[in-house]
């Protein structure tokens, strides 16, 4: 089991109903292939830095869902063969944050040992005196 | 008088170093924009005073933002 996060660019033409009845699909996979949806951040209409299929327009959407990585190979196909995806891409988020994750991880304990060192740095000083 | 020009040099600084940011979002389209000037290319490490690491990592991110069309491959 992993995070992934998927990223969409979807056809901005097409009728809010059939995105929705696509993007059901879409779930359908995925809870198919046992993985379930964390997040869903749905940006809507946006302008393409470059044009794509002579569109000018997307429609953006990032999911991050849990799963085994046995469901990326499913999804994927279907998203290449889906005519209303201009593009996608799937990351492994596990392995993306896996340094990020550390470095927090070593933040936080050296501000938990912070608090500790000072007391010790005074306590000789008494004794000293 | 010595006509002699000499400007300050400005220390650069790496943002990610400095603001701890570990992970480089590739939808964070506004701070990539920072690091490709209206050309589209990706600004060296030369220029921009970026640590390694976070260069290679803004490389990466750049480029799959180049995938989704969130940034240009060539500018204007």
């Amino acid at each position: 089991m992993a995070l992934y996060e998927l990223g969409l660019v979807l056809n901005a033409d097409l009728e809010q109903e059939e995105r929705d009845s696509f993007l059901d699909e879409v779930r359908q996979l995925l809870a198919a292939g046992k993985a379930s949806i964390v997040k869903e951040d749905v940006w809507g209409k946006r302008t393409l830095a470059y044009e794509i299929d002579h569109k000018r327009e997307g429609y953006y959407l990032f999911w991050q869902f849990e799963g085994p990585g046995s469901v990326i190979r499913p999804l994927e196909y279907k998203l290449r063969l889906s005519d209303q995806v201009l593009r996608y891409l799937t990351l492994n988020l596990d392995r993306e944050l896996r340094r990020a994750r550390k470095m927090e991880k070593r933040r936080a304990e050296r501000k938990e040992k912070a608090p500790k060192g000072t007391p010790e740095l005074e306590a000789p000083a008494v004794e000293g005196a | 008088m010595s006509k002699k020009k000499y400007f300050v040099k400005r220390k650069k600084v790496c943002k990610f170093t400095a603001e701890g940011i570990d992970y480089i979002d590739y939808k964070d389209v506004d701070l990539l924009r920072q690091y490709t000037p209206v050309s589209g290319k990706i600004l060296p490490r030369r220029v921009s005073g970026t640590n390694p690491i976070y260069q290679r990592k803004l490389t990466r991110a750049i480029k799959r933002a180049r995938l989704m069309a969130l940034l240009p491959f060539v500018g204007d």
